[in-house]
C-alpha cells in the first residue's frame, strides 16, 4: 500500500506578525517555523495505518512544499517514521492559492498511484482548508475532511468526523481516499533517538516547482493586515457590592441589554 | 614472672591446626559469595573508576576509618562509629595473637604480648568490648524497639546483630572462666587490666572448677566457630558493607559534582541510548546498589519523598539491586516505575547524604534517558509541550524567540551581534529573559554592573536555552542541539567571561558544555558581585535588613557556592538567620531536575514545605539566587498564604537598592 501525507511549515504562531513589503502576506524575519498541527495528526495516522499494514508492504511518503526550510518539517515526518521524504522546492509558495497548491500536488501524487492521502484539515497561517478537497478532486479520489477517529479494514475506511454544533458523523468510504485530519484524532509521538539517526539516512526527493507545472490561480490574497482592534477587556476590582453597582453602570450606558428596565 | 597470659590455654596447641582449617574455610565461602556477586557487576557496562589511585586510596582509608561520612548524621552516626573502632580493636587484638603465636613465637622465639604492653593490651580490649557490646545495644533499641519510620529490617538484620552480640558475649564469657580458673586465685594485680573479665569471673566464682574448664573449652569453639561464620556470612548479609563500602569510597567519582556522560548521539552502532535495562547500566551502578546499607538517609533528605511522591532514592537502588540480581535483560524502568524517575528534582541531596557513596541522581537520569530518547515518553503532557517550544522558539514557554532581549530595551547592554566589544557576556537564561518576575532581577544585575563600570554584552535573540531542565528530564538530543547553537554563538565573540544569574545556565555552561566545546569561564552573580565588591569596584552602602537566604542546590551543593552570597547580602546590612537545612545540607525549591515545567500533581508541594522552614526562621525576607527558587518560592508564599509576613527576592535586587 502506497500512502502520502501532505505537511505544511507554518509560522509559530505566538509570534508577532508583521506585512511584508508587498503587503499580501506576512514578513518572516524573526518568524520560528514549525510543522501545522494538524498535518502532525495526519503524520501519526499515516505512521500508525504503515505500522498496522506489514511493515514491508506499506511505502508512506511525506511531501512538503515550499522554501528550503520546509526541509525540517519533512525531515521530522521522517523521524517519527514515514519512510522517505518529497521537497516541491518553491520560493514563493505563500503567493499561491489552494488550488495551485493542490494543482502541484496533483501533478507529482498522479504518477505515484497513492492508495491513500492524509493531509491536516487546514493550515494554521492560510487556514483555507481547501487543499485536501480540492487534491481529492483534482485525483478523482474519495474525501473525507476533519476527521477525529479512523480506521481501514478489509478495503473499506470508516472515519468519525466532526460536524456542526458538536455532532459527530461516521464515514465508510472506499479506497483510494483523501483524508484530512483535526484535534483529536491522536497524539503525535515524540521522534526516538535511534528514529532521528535513522531518518538522516532516509531519501528526500528533490522537485522545482516548475518541473511539475503551475496553473493559474482561482483566487488572490487582496491584502494581509491585523483586525481592527474593536475593543478591550475592562479588569474590575474592589468589594463585590461596589463592584455589582458598577457594571449596572456599565452595563446601562453601554449596553443594551438593561433598556427598558427602571 | 611478666604479666602475660598463656594462649590456648586449657584448649591446647592442638587446636591450632583445625581452627587454621575452619579458618580457610570460612575464608573460602566469604571469597566465593563475593565472587559470585562480582559475576553481577559484571553485567554493567564498562566505567573507568582507577584514575589516580594513591589520591582514591587515601580518600578511601580516611572516610573509613575517621568514619567520615557515617559522622554526617550525628545519631546514629556516633553509635556506628563507635562500634566501628572498638571492634577494629578487638580485630587487630586477635591478630596481634596470630602474630605471635603463629608467627613470631614458633619462628623467632620471640613473643611481645607481655609486661605493660600486654596490661595496656589487656585493658583496651576489655574496654572495646565493652564500648561494643553498648553500642550494640543502641542498634538493639533503634532497630528491634524504637522503629524509625522507613527503617527496614530483615532475617539479616536479626541474623547479624544476633551473632556479634554473641561473639562478644562469648568472648567475655571465655575470659571470664579463664580468669576465674587462674588470675582470680593467683595474680589479681593483673586481673584488674582485665575489668570486664574480671566482672565475669566473679560471676563464674562460685563454679567447679570442672564446669569452669569444661564451660571455657565449650565456648572457646563456640566463640571461634561464630566468629568464623560471621566471616563466611559476609557476602550473603548486611556485612558485606564492610568491603563494599570502602571500595565504593575508593570507586567514587573524582570529577565535579553533577557531571554527567555526553552521550556520543552521531553513534551510528548505538542500539540503546540511556538505561532500560540492568545491561545499559555501568558496573559501578550495580556496585553502588549492593554496596547500600539501606541506612534511608538518602530517603529522609529527600524533597519528593518527604513531601508525598512515589520517589524513595532508597527504594530505587534497591530495585537496581533486585533486577540486576535477576538477570541483565531485567527492564529497569518498569521496576523502579516512571513516576519514580519523574518525581527526581536531582537536588543531590541524597548523594550528598549518603555514606556508602552511592550515586543516586546519574541513575535516575540514565533511566530518564531511556524513557525520552528510545520511547518518546515524556513526564505530562506540560513537559512535552515545553519539548516542542524549545525546538520551535529555543525556550520552555513558546514566547517568541525574537522577543529574548525584549527585558534589555532601554538598558545599557550591548546585543552582541551588533557590539561585539564587551567585558562580560550575560547569559540571562530563559527565565530572566521571559518571566517577569525574574526580568526584573536581570535588570537590577545589569544597574549593577552598570554601576561599576562593567560593560555586558548579551547574545539577545542568538540566545537560546542552555538546554538543562530538558537534559534532566532525558532529552539529551534536543539539549546537545540548544547546546551547540549557544556555543556557537559564544565562541563567536572574543569575551571570555560568562556570568549569569542562573545556577543551572551556571553549571550548565561552566561544567557540561566543556564535552561541547565552550572553554570560557561561567561565573553566577552572586560570586561576580562578591568579587567586585572586594575588589572595591563595586561600592554599596550597608542599610540593615533581616533575612533567611535559601540556597540553590545547583549553587550550594554541586558548586560549593556557599559563603560568597552570604558576604555580599551581609556586606549590604543583611543580618541572616539560617533556616533549618542550608548550606550543602539545602532542602530543594522543588524546581531541579526538569520538574520547574511541570506540574507537581502528588503529594505536597515542596516548595510550601520550604516555605515552612523560611516561616520558621521568623525573618520577613527570603533571599535567593536562583530563577527557579525565585518562582517557586514566591509560588510556596502563594500556596501557603503568607505573602503578608514572607517576601522572596534575589540578591541583585537586594544589592542595586544599596549602590553608592
Amino acid at each position: 500500500m502506497k500512502i502520502l501525507v501532505c505537511v505544511k511549515q507554518v509560522p509559530d504562531m505566538a509570534s508577532k506578525f508583521k506585512p511584508n513589503a508587498a503587503n499580501v502576506w506576512f514578513d518572516e524575519t524573526d518568524l520560528a517555523f514549525r510543522m501545522n498541527e494538524y498535518d502532525e495528526y495526519a503524520v501519526e495516522e499515516a505512521i500508525r495505518l504503515k505500522e498496522q499494514l506489514d511493515s514491508g508492504s506499506a511505502d508512506l511518503v511525506v511531501l512538503s512544499i515550499g522554501p528550503s526550510r520546509v526541509v525540517e518539517a519533512v525531515k521530522k515526518a521522517l523521524a517519527m517514521g514515514c519512510d522517505r521524504g518529497v521537497h516541491i522546492r518553491d520560493d514563493e509558495s505563500y503567493l499561491k492559492d489552494p488550488w495551485q497548491i493542490a494543482s502541484l500536488v496533483a501533478a507529482y501524487a498522479k504518477g505515484e498511484h497513492f492508495d491513500i492521502v492524509f493531509t491536516g484539515m487546514q493550515s494554521l497561517d492560510r487556514g483555507s482548508a481547501q487543499v485536501g478537497p480540492t487534491l481529492a478532486e483534482a485525483l478523482g479520489y474519495s474525501c473525507v475532511t476533519t476527521v477525529i477517529g479512523f480506521s481501514l479494514e478489509g478495503g473499506v475506511i470508516t472515519a468519525k468526523r466532526e460536524l456542526e454544533g458538536g455532532a459527530k458523523g461516521v464515514i465508510r468510504l472506499k479506497l483510494p481516499a483523501v483524508i484530512t485530519c483535526q484535534l483529536g484524532l491522536n497524539t503525535p509521538r515524540y521522534p526516538t533517538l535511534p528514529n532521528i539517526m535513522k531518518a538522516r539516512k532516509k531519501e528526500i526527493a528533490v522537485f522545482e516547482v516548475a518541473e511539475l507545472g503551475v496553473e493559474n490561480p482561482r483566487t488572490v490574497t487582496e491584502r494581509f493586515f491585523a483586525p481592527v482592534k474593536k475593543g478591550c477587556g475592562l479588569v474590575l476590582e474592589g468589594e463585590a457590592a461596589a463592584l455589582a453597582g458598577k457594571v449596572v453602570e456599565i452595563l446601562k450606558q453601554s449596553t443594551i441589554v438593561l433598556r427598558g428596565q427602571p | 614472672m611478666e604479666a602475660a597470659r598463656e594462649i590456648y590455654w586449657n584448649v591446647g596447641h592442638g587446636v591450632i591446626l583445625p581452627m587454621y582449617f575452619f579458618a580457610a574455610g570460612a575464608a573460602a565461602v566469604c571469597l566465593y559469595g563475593f565472587a559470585r556477586r562480582i559475576r553481577v557487576y559484571g553485567l554493567g557496562g564498562p566505567l573507568d573508576r582507577s584514575s589516580n589511585p594513591f589520591l582514591r586510596l587515601r580518600l578511601a582509608a580516611a572516610w573509613a576509618f575517621a568514619q567520615v561520612k557515617v559522622l554526617r548524621a550525628a545519631f546514629p552516626g556516633i553509635f556506628h562509629a563507635a562500634f566501628f573502632w572498638f571492634f577494629l580493636l578487638l580485630f587487630a587484638g586477635t591478630l596481634l595473637i596470630v602474630a605471635q603465636v603463629d608467627f613470631t613465637l614458633p619462628l623467632f622465639g620471640f613473643s611481645f604480648l607481655k609486661g605493660a604492653f600486654y596490661k595496656g593490651y589487656s585493658l583496651t580490649l576489655d574496654l572495646a568490648g565493652l564500648g561494643a557490646i553498648a553500642a550494640l545495644l543502641v542498634f538493639f533499641a533503634r532497630r528491634f524497639i524504637a522503629r524509625p519510620e522507613g527503617l527496614e529490617t530483615s532475617w539479616d538484620d536479626y541474623l547479624v546483630h544476633g551473632l556479634l552480640l554473641l561473639i562478644l558475649i562469648t568472648g567475655f564469657w571465655i575470659e571470664g572462666a579463664r580468669m576465674a580458673a587462674t588470675e582470680m586465685k593467683g595474680d589479681v594485680a593483673l586481673a584488674r587490666f582485665s575489668p570486664v573479665g574480671m566482672a565475669a569471673a566473679g560471676f563464674l566464682a562460685s563454679w567447679q572448677e570442672g564446669a569452669l574448664l569444661s564451660s571455657h573449652k565449650v565456648l572457646w569453639w563456640s566463640h571461634l566457630l561464630l566468629a568464623l561464620g560471621l566471616i563466611a556470612l559476609i557476602p550473603f548479609t548486611r556485612l558485606r558493607h564492610l568491603f563494599l563500602v570502602p571500595a565504593n569510597y575508593f570507586f567514587a567519582s573524582l570529577e565535579p559534582k553533577g557531571a554527567l556522560k555526553t552521550l556520543n548521539l552521531s553513534d551510528e552502532n548505538a542500539q540503546s541510548f540511556g538505561a532500560g535495562k540492568v545491561k545499559d547500566l555501568t558496573w559501578k551502578d550495580i556496585f553502588d546498589s549492593d554496596a547500600c546499607v539501606s541506612c534511608k538517609r538518602c530517603q529522609d533528605e529527600c524533597p519528593a519523598y518527604a513531601t508525598g511522591k512515589p520517589l524513595s532514592p532508597m527504594q530505587v537502588v534497591h530495585k537496581l539491586k533486585d533486577c540486576a540480581f535477576s538477570g541483565p535483560e531485567t527492564d529497569i524502568v518498569a521496576a523502579v516505575t516512571d513516576a519514580a524517575l519523574w518525581a527526581c528534582t536531582t537536588c543531590g541531596a541524597c548523594q550528598e547524604t549518603c555514606p556508602a557513596g552511592v550515586e543516586h541522581v546519574g541513575k535516575i537520569i540514565e533511566m530518564r534517558r531511556n524513557m525520552t530518547l528510545m520511547k518518546g515518553e515524556f513526564a505530562g503532557a506540560e513537559g512535552r509541550s515545553a519539548a516542542s517550544s524549545l525546538e520551535v522558539n529555543k525556550n520552555p514557554f513558546g514566547l517568541p524567540y525574537a522577543e529574548r532581549a525584549d527585558w534589555a530595551a532601554g538598558l545599557d547592554v550591548r546585543i552582541l551581534a551588533e557590539h561585539a566589544e564587551a567585558d562580560i557576556i550575560y547569559f540571562a537564561g530563559c527565565y530572566a529573559s521571559f518571566d517577569r518576575r525574574n526580568r526584573i532581577v536581570a535588570q537590577k544585575f545589569i544597574e549593577i554592573c552598570n554601576h561599576s563600570g562593567i560593560r555586558v554584552g548579551i547574545l539577545g535573540k542568538e540566545e537560546k536555552c542552555c538546554g538543562e531542565p530538558v537534559r534532566k528530564l532525558g532529552n539529551e538530543y534536543l539539549y546537545q542541539e540548544l547546546a551547540a547553537e549557544n556555543i556557537r554563538a559564544l565562541n563567536g565573540y572574543k569575551v571570555s567571561r560568562i556570568v549569569t544569574a542562573c545556577p543551572h545556565c551556571r553549571h550548565t555552561l561552566g561544567l557540561h558544555y566543556r564535552d561541547l566545546g565552550l572553554n570560557a569561564e561561567v561565573v553566577h552573580h552572586s560570586v561576580f558581585v562578591n568579587d567586585l565588591l572586594k575588589s572595591g569596584r563595586l561600592k554599596t552602602r550597608a542599610e540593615r535588613f533581616d533575612f533567611t537566604y535559601h540556597d540553590s542546590c545547583y549553587l550550594s551543593r554541586y558548586s560549593g557556592t556557599v559563603e560568597e552570597p552570604r558576604e555580599v547580602l551581609k556586606a549590604a546590612g543583611g543580618v541572616l538567620a539560617e533556616m533549618r537545612k542550608n548550606k550543602t545540607e539545602s532542602f530543594c525549591c522543588g524546581g531541579g531536575g526538569g520538574r520547574v515545567l511541570l506540574e507537581e500533581k502528588e503529594g505536597r508541594k515542596i516548595c510550601a514545605e520550604r516555605i515552612k522552614m523560611a516561616q520558621a526562621t521568623g525573618m520577613p525576607l527570603v533571599v535567593s539566587n536562583c530563577p527557579f527558587c525565585l518562582t517557586m518560592l514566591e509560588d510556596g508564599i502563594k500556596t501557603s498564604n503568607c505573602e503578608e509576613k514572607l517576601q522572596a527576592r534575589d540578591l541583585a535586587e537586594i544589592v542595586a537598592e544599596r549602590l553608592a
